[in-house]
């Protein structure tokens, strides 16, 4: 990977114009190619997409495999169902009526074409009118997404399976786009392609030779830049948001030393100890959020089991003593900007659900009091 | 189609090369191509003039507009870039660039506008588009790119199928 001392630009630019160029001579810059995908009658648009995503995904898990990429590090988007589910139905609706995607009305504007740049207007406005949207839809989103679901981890299918059944999808896509064009049903239209046969080789010796059915564990290079980004980091309101909406998976590991029954613990933590760690059970679709008083004992544990290769944990930051001082009792600084007043807010109605006590004077009478020389930062 | 052009190239080629622009990315950059975060990258700061207090009130909101404005060292608005440099270039020397509206039947260009309102909202809620969350993140087997390309695809779909408009297929 290129280090980050070099300008973005030096590899956004060239690989932008590879794919304005691919997208145009391809014709997906066209209304007229889009819509007729979407009435059954020209199969371009699945041909490049799942033809660009086999190719890539073939080529990551080989590259993998032979380990000169490690895709643990690369940027993935986050997976809330509901959320991308909704997303997807606004998103349909209106890729039908522009007939163009985001990307290809960049093509279709670049063409000269004056329906390309409405769309791409029209971006900019409903990106721009998406906070306005919000209380509309916000009932689908989940407060923490979860970073780096794949179909392997939710599924707990092998790698293997996955990515062949997948090319078999593909290809299957390709054959009926072929039969649907080709009124007169030819036999060759049946048979793969040289191109698809190829995909669904290296797929089927992809899952045959990949015993261990998983991607290899993850360097510990990878790891550092995940701890560096801090995407292995949950706030403590973004917790109890996740546990006032029931978020689904969700396992809350308490790590503190000494615990006993009267020990107050997150709702729904179970407490393990540094030690039992190893033996800790990881079904697929689980996210394990992990604390300890200020946070190093978690960070530890967080790190041993990234070793393992459980990739969806988290670390609550600040540990028990951030939930006492956010959720149990947050206060209102005492010269509030506006951001600081709407995260109180938030606060307060999380504090309120779990039994805390909101404040807006640092009172000395609250029942759960934090001293401040306890706040560490660890991580 | 009276005037000389050349012809589009082929699909499941166009698609290999794309794909093998994806794996160069992924290699080179460690992220996938995409085209919805450019448009938050630059029209969430305008949004955050107006709602500012409702983006920091969310998380999952400021998740998904950033708030601040630097296009110049923003990845993804450099790569769009790049597409439109690209496209134009590609466009020019096959002789499809040409100022003009892709069809004109009525009401084409608000339909553009309306259509693109809802993708760019539709995207921010799915954390991405067809190319950063369908392309990209169906390459690295994403659950949630799974779960947006059938959905999407099936949305766009029946919606086509629904509002067809015989002139539109007289035309083309």
């Amino acid at each position: 990977m290129i280090p980050d001392s070099i300008h973005p630009a030096v590899t956004a630019i060239p690989i932008g114009i590879a794919f304005g160029v691919i997208l145009e001579r391809a014709g997906l810059g066209d209304p007229r190619v889009i819509a007729g995908q979407l009435l059954g009658r020209d199969f371009t648009v699945v041909r490049v997409m799942f033809g660009a995503i086999v190719t890539a995904m073939l080529g990551l898990v080989w590259a993998a495999s032979a380990g000169w990429i490690d895709t643990s590090s690369l940027a993935m988007p986050p997976t809330d169902l509901p959320a991308q589910a909704l997303g997807a139905v606004i998103f349909g609706g209106g890729f039908a009526l522009a007939a163009l995607c985001p990307g290809t009305a960049c093509v279709a504007a670049a063409s000269g074409r004056r329906d390309g740049l409405a769309a791409v207007g029209g971006m900019f406005v409903g990106t721009a009118l998406t906070p306005a949207a919000w209380p509309v839809v916000r009932g689908a989103v989940s407060d923490v997404p979860r970073e780096g679901a794949t179909l392997v981890s939710d599924t707990g299918l092998p790698l293997g399976i996955i990515v062949v059944l997948l090319t078999i999808a593909a290809v299957l896509a390709m054959i009926v786009g072929r039969l649907m064009e080709n009124r007169e049903l030819a036999r060759s239209s049946w048979r793969p392609t040289t191109p698809e046969s190829v995909a669904l080789a290296l797929a089927a010796s992809f899952a045959i030779t990949d015993g261990r059915g998983s991607l290899p564990a993850p360097r510990t290079d990878a790891i550092a830049a995940e701890i560096e980004r801090e995407a292995d980091h949950i706030d403590a309101l973004e917790l109890a948001a996740l546990i006032k909406s029931r978020a689904p998976g969700l396992r809350i590991l308490d790590l503190r030393d000494g615990l006993d029954t009267s020990t107050y613990m997150i709702p729904g933590a179970a407490a393990v100890s540094m030690s039992d760690l190893d033996s800790v059970e990881v079904r697929p679709g689980e996210r394990l959020v992990l604390y300890s008083d200020g946070g190093a004992h978690a960070a530890q544990a967080w790190v041993l089991l990234r070793v393992r290769g459980v990739r969806d944990a988290l670390v609550l930051k600040d540990g028990m003593a951030a939930w006492e001082d956010e959720v149990l009792a947050p206060l209102l600084p005492s010269v509030p900007d506006d951001s600081a007043k709407a995260r109180f807010e938030r606060a307060k109605e999380l504090s309120l659900w779990f039994g805390g006590f909101p404040r807006l004077v640092p009172d000395d009478s609250a029942p759960v009091t934090t001293p401040r020389a306890r706040r560490r930062r660890t991580c | 189609m009276n005037q000389v052009r050349s012809r589009y190239v082929d699909g499941t080629a166009a698609g290999i090369a794309l794909g093998m622009v994806l794996l160069a990315s992924f290699v080179v950059a460690g992220r996938g191509i995409g085209a919805s975060g450019a448009f938050a990258a630059t029209a969430g700061p305008v949004a955050a003039v107006v709602s500012r207090g409702t983006i920091a009130s969310s998380g999952a909101l400021a998740d998904r507009i950033p708030v601040a404005f630097e296009p110049w060292n923003d990845w993804i608005v450099l790569e769009l870039l790049g597409v439109i440099i690209g496209a134009l270039f590609s466009a020019r020397l096959s002789g499809r660039w040409r100022s003009a509206t892709n069809d004109r039947s009525r009401g084409r260009l608000s339909r553009a506008v309306a259509g693109g309102a809802l993708m760019g909202l539709g995207a921010r809620l799915a954390y991405g588009c067809t190319s950063g969350l369908a392309l990209s993140g169906g390459a690295l087997l994403s659950t949630g790119a799974w779960l947006f390309i059938p959905l999407a695809f099936a949305t766009a779909i029946t919606v086509t199928l629904l509002s067809r408009d015989p002139r539109l297929e007289a035309a083309s």
